[in-house]
């Protein structure tokens, strides 16, 4: 059982045991808020009946055209709640809030190359690689974007990987 | 006007923030300028006592405009609803909700739960609970729509109450382990609903096709407890919703938290008749081994729950921590083929070995079972060093057992950063700060600073931002959020140890002291911190559930005191679940208290160095008779503020030397008695009526009195000192802060006076042969401060020596006596030792390369090695600060 509500700012003083994971980056201040103060739908929590963070999805909006498209830019769930798939739900919703409410055409994140237990799980749930970002971890480890095609881009075009891996400087968006 | 109305954000000013607001929506008609008044008349109601009249004003523009020009963003209408919700409009705000506005609202969940929880406000718990059923309907695993159902069921709408009061709050909502609010329904009508309540959740278990949905089978779990809660004859359905919940779900590394607070109901018996059910469970289901590990992980963890570690016997127990590190063992293989990133299986029952060991060091106060809960924890690290759950206990341990600097280089690879700091640095910062560690301590709470300052510094910039990007809500949220880390009992408590650390590391130099005080207005920037609304309104915001559950809060540690049985476990249990009024007392205590002392320092100087001067240089800071008076108004808030008046504590002071009272009886610790007779002194060199006995043949001195205390406190701490290497939790601590404050303290009050008492040619350059001071009138009170002088020199070099003592022998000889705690064939600790020593499963072939390799490089010498040598670097550096202080003090008794 699990309470998904909108993160806030409160949320930011309780889900350390979530944060301390090594591979969950504890960003700045004005980083978590300015997603708070410009997505606040594209960033949740999920709360145990303990009231204890079970974990959390934060995530944008963003781009022209048929390059309008949700991003992931951080899902991360505590120990003590994985494999139970709540990773999952929390990607759905953003899918269906990228979906639905902002009518995107995919919903993309970036991974590390190297991460494979993460890619797997992205896979399973409807990710492809699209394109690898070249030296895109503090220009050191490689990339991969990952995408899935939603509802409104009827033949999957923005799914179609890329033949030639690019950099960094390459990309679109930040 | 966008520009002037930043400039007003910037400054807080919500009423002008309202004004410029209007103006902009009268020029231009846009929606988003009226909400931006709107926000800032809440601001004003929330934060500014603003009176709730605004609120109806607020309502007023909002309804004026939507007549004319509707609304078109959703945050908009949300805060319409919450300025409605505020004023208990609830019909108001439904019949808005289920007018063409509601569809603003993208996700219909989110619109039914909004109109569950104002139809629960005003008390229609029929129609309420209907629309949760539906939210439960949808979404099966939501927690807090189903106790918002339950409650509207039962006809009690505190939960939703306890929910978001409006949309820019989300307060968490919870099971509460109490009992709930008393039920005005009749017992026939109560049963009857929640049966009816039971069939929905059965159908939500019926219709659900996914494994992970835990909701339904926890929700009857809760239905039967409020049942049993109200009394009603139980019939053992309450056990049996444990017993299907554990059926379905007992390999979940989540289990035990979430039917924690159902166990707490429970009495010792049926614990036990629990634990025993699930064990049978257990042998009859077919499983597979990484759901077997996790099967045993929740076995021992109920065990521990339900408090059974302080029933068993040592020997049990014994058995208990050798069976997870075994078993841990043993299942290394099932993680062969993970990612050295993921979690491995059996993890935790290391840290519950560990947790067992240290139990049974508690009990038994041995400390090789300490020191194999070190090394357990040690060894897990050496496998996979990720784990936070075995770096947290462990940094504890190495704090408890004098190894801080383990502990602190433990606390650096957990990478606290940003927030986590407000949240996190509670786990080594308090024993830091007391540590002999200045200039690390320092670090940690300029880092700390550096965050909160440069938040403090933006958050008016991104409340802007939520501002300009129409984020209503989160313009409310920001600027609370603002208030509570502003707040926060940690961020006041920094700034004052700043200046203390500062202090501390600039004692022996007065010309350094000077330009501190300088930076701080001679004290009074602290004394304003601290004021009584400052310290009513302070935030705790650390994250306590994350501590050992023998160290449940900063002030508070079990293994200091003796083990008392049974009773243990609930208070543990108390404490690590809720931060007590009591404790957040004495931290507001200790939070005034220190503030105080830099400016009773100043003035406690300018006192001692106005001894001898019938007419006072002009001084812009604060005159000599103004000196004493404000001395003695500090002192005696000090004295309240340990529970006292002024001429009670003197008493103390007197009744301590006379005998007839102890350091061991005071309600207050040592060091901030021996600050307070510090400054006593200072106060009777400059007070017209001394309050301490006056100097006459037959009554010491004050100084003498100060004297004669600080041996009498180090004597009494040193009688109580153990070698550090075998006695955790020692009084050595103690020592270091009384060497770092109350001596520097009083060093400092002594060169003040010296520097008074000298003529100037003197302080320039020692005379030898016969010293013009005998001609001076201030002979006696040179003669009292020659004695202090010496006094303090003797009393420290005791302390030296007793340090000195532990680090003249050699490091071989003190890891020898570590080993002898953990290498014995009696009974006792030696066997968790062996079995690490051995370190057999290294030469497992099923183990995989990685893991192999990392455990060939294992030693528990290595590990006890590491132990002594921090606890000779925190020893060595203590006695490089009382070498200092025996220096400067030599220095000073040559001068004099």
């Amino acid at each position: 059982m699990t309470t998904i509500r909108r993160f806030c700012c409160d949320d930011l003083l309780r889900f350390a045991s979530v944060n301390l994971d090594h591979l969950t980056e504890t960003f700045n201040m004005s980083f978590y808020m300015t997603y708070l103060a410009r997505w606040p739908d594209y960033f949740h929590v999920a709360e145990s009946p303990g009231n204890r963070i079970m974990g959390y999805i934060m995530g944008k909006v963003e781009g022209q055209g048929e390059s309008w498209h949700g991003h992931v830019t951080a899902v991360t769930v505590a120990p003590e709640y994985r494999r139970q798939k709540l990773a999952k739900k929390l990607m759905n919703l953003l899918e269906e809030i990228s979906d639905k409410m902002d009518k995107a055409y995919f919903v993309d994140l970036f991974v590390r190359a190297s991460n494979m237990p993460a890619i797997k799980m992205y896979e399973k749930l409807g990710y492809v690689v699209y394109r690898r970002v070249l030296r895109y971890y503090s220009g050191e480890e490689d990339g991969l974007d990952m995408r899935k095609a939603l509802s409104r881009d009827v033949e999957k075009k923005s799914i179609i990987p890329l033949k030639r891996a690019i950099t960094p400087d390459e990309l679109e968006y930040d | 006007m966008m520009g002037l109305f930043n400039c007003y954000v910037r400054e807080y000013s919500y009423v002008k923030q309202q004004q410029t607001a209007i103006k902009m929506y009268k020029m231009v008609g846009e929606e988003r300028f009226l909400l931006w008044a709107v926000c800032s008349i809440q601001l004003q109601v929330l934060l500014s006592n603003g009176g709730e009249k605004l609120l109806s004003l607020a309502e007023a523009l909002l309804k004026k405009h939507i007549n004319s020009h509707s609304l078109h963003e959703p945050e908009a209408l949300a805060i319409y609803i919450s300025i409605l919700e505020q004023q208990s409009k609830y019909e108001a705000a439904l019949e808005v909700l289920s007018g063409n506005l509601g569809s603003l609202i993208g996700r219909e969940e989110d619109k039914l739960r909004m109109q569950g929880r104002l139809l629960a406000r005003a008390c229609n718990y029929a129609a309420a609970a209907e629309i949760f059923q539906k939210v439960l309907e949808s979404c099966p695993d939501d927690w807090d729509s189903f106790l918002n159902y339950l409650g509207c069921l039962l006809e009690d709408n505190t939960n939703c109450f306890k929910a978001s009061t409006a949309s820019h709050t989300c307060l968490p909502s919870s099971v509460d382990s109490q009992v709930p609010k008393e039920t005005h329904l009749s017992e026939e009508l109560f049963d009857s609903r929640l049966s009816s309540a039971l069939s929905v959740v059965e159908k939500l278990q019926k219709d659900g096709h996914d494994d992970c949905v835990r909701g339904p089978y926890l929700a009857t779990i809760e239905i039967e407890r409020r049942r049993h809660l109200n009394g009603n004859a139980d019939d053992g359905k309450f056990l049996e919703a444990l017993l299907i919940y554990f059926q379905r779900f007992n390999h979940l590394s989540c289990f035990a938290s979430d039917v924690e607070m159902f166990l707490q109901m429970l009495t010792q018996d049926e614990k036990s008749e629990l634990r025993e059910k699930f064990l049978n469970i257990l042998e009859a289901l077919p499983t597979t081994p990484i759901k077997r590990i996790g099967q045993v992980i929740t076995i021992f963890k109920v065990q521990e729950l339900s408090g059974a570690m302080f029933m068993e016997s040592v020997k049990e127990l014994e058995g208990t921590a050798i069976k997870m590190l075994e078993m841990f063992c043993e299942n290394l293989p099932l993680s062969r083929d993970l990612d050295p990133q993921e979690n491995m299986y059996g993890e935790e029952l290391l840290s519950m070995a560990s947790s067992v060991l240290v139990t049974l060091f508690w009990r038994t106060r041995n400390l090789g079972y300490l020191l194999e809960a070190v090394l357990v924890l040690e060894f897990g690290l050496i496998i996979r060093r990720y784990i936070w759950q075995y770096k947290i206990p462990l940094l504890h341990i190495y704090s408890f057992v004098g190894a801080l600097p383990l502990a602190h280089d433990w606390y650096g690879t957990l990478e606290v950063k940003n927030i986590l700091q407000e949240t996190m640095s509670h786990h080594i910062l308090p024993q830091m700060l007391k540590s002999p560690f200045c200039s690390e301590a320092a670090d940690l709470v300029k880092e700390y600073l550096k965050f909160m300052d440069d938040h403090l510094r933006e958050a008016a910039d991104l409340t802007f931002l939520a501002y300009r990007h129409r984020n209503y809500s989160k313009v409310i949220e920001f600027v609370q959020f603002k208030e509570r880390l502003q707040h926060s009992n940690q961020y006041m408590m920094a700034r004052i140890e700043s200046v203390f650390l500062q202090l501390k590391q600039k004692a022996d130099s007065l010309e350094e002291i000077q330009a501190i005080f300088q930076s701080v207005n001679y004290g009074m920037k602290l004394l304003e911190l601290s004021n009584e609304d400052k310290l009513t309104s302070l935030t705790f915001n650390e994250d306590l559930q994350t501590r050992p559950w023998w160290s449940p809060t900063t002030n508070k540690n079990f293994l200091s005191e003796p083990f008392e049985d049974g009773s243990a476990c609930s208070r543990a249990t108390m404490l690590s679940k809720k931060k007590t009024t009591e404790d957040e007392d004495t931290k507001k205590k200790e939070i005034e208290r220190k503030s105080l002392i830099p400016r009773l320092l100043y003035l406690s100087m300018q006192a001692a160095s106005s001894t001898v001067k019938e007419n006072s240089e002009p001084n812009g800071t604060a005159s000599d008779t103004n000196v004493a008076a404000e001395l003695k108004i500090l002192l005696e808030r000090y004295a309240r503020n340990i529970g006292l008046t002024l001429d009670e504590a003197i008493s103390v002071i007197l009744g301590i030397l006379e005998g007839q009272k102890s350091f061991k009886e005071l309600s207050s610790d040592s060091i901030s008695w021996m600050n307070f007779a510090v400054f006593v002194n200072a106060l009777n060199l400059s007070s017209k009526k001394p309050l301490l006995p006056i100097e006459d043949k037959s009554n010491p001195t004050s100084w003498h009195i100060v004297d004669r205390l600080t041996k009498t406190c180090v004597m009494y701490h040193l009688s109580h000192s153990e070698p550090i290497l075998t006695s955790p939790g020692n009084q050595l601590t103690v020592l270091v802060q009384l060497v770092t404050e109350s001596f520097s303290w009083q060093i400092l009050i002594i060169q003040s006076c010296m520097k008074s008492l000298l003529p100037i040619g003197k302080r320039k350059k020692k005379s030898g042969g016969g010293s013009g001071l005998m001609d001076q009138p201030n002979l006696p009170k040179l003669q009292a401060v020659q004695s202090s002088i010496r006094s303090l020199m003797d009393t420290i070099k005791e302390i030296q020596t007793r340090v000195a003592d532990q680090i003249n022998g050699s490091e071989d000889n003190d890891l020898d006596t570590l080993l002898s705690y953990v290498q014995r064939d009696d009974n006792g600790p030696g066997r968790i030792f062996r079995i690490l020593e051995e370190n057999v499963v290294a030469n497992n072939p099923d183990l995989g390369e990685r893991i192999s390799d990392s455990l060939k490089s294992w030693s528990s010498g290595d590990v006890l090695r590491r132990v002594v040598r921090a606890q000779r670097k925190y020893l060595t550096e203590f006695n490089q600060i009382c070498d200092s202080k025996v220096k400067l003090l030599g220095t000073l008794r040559q001068s004099a």
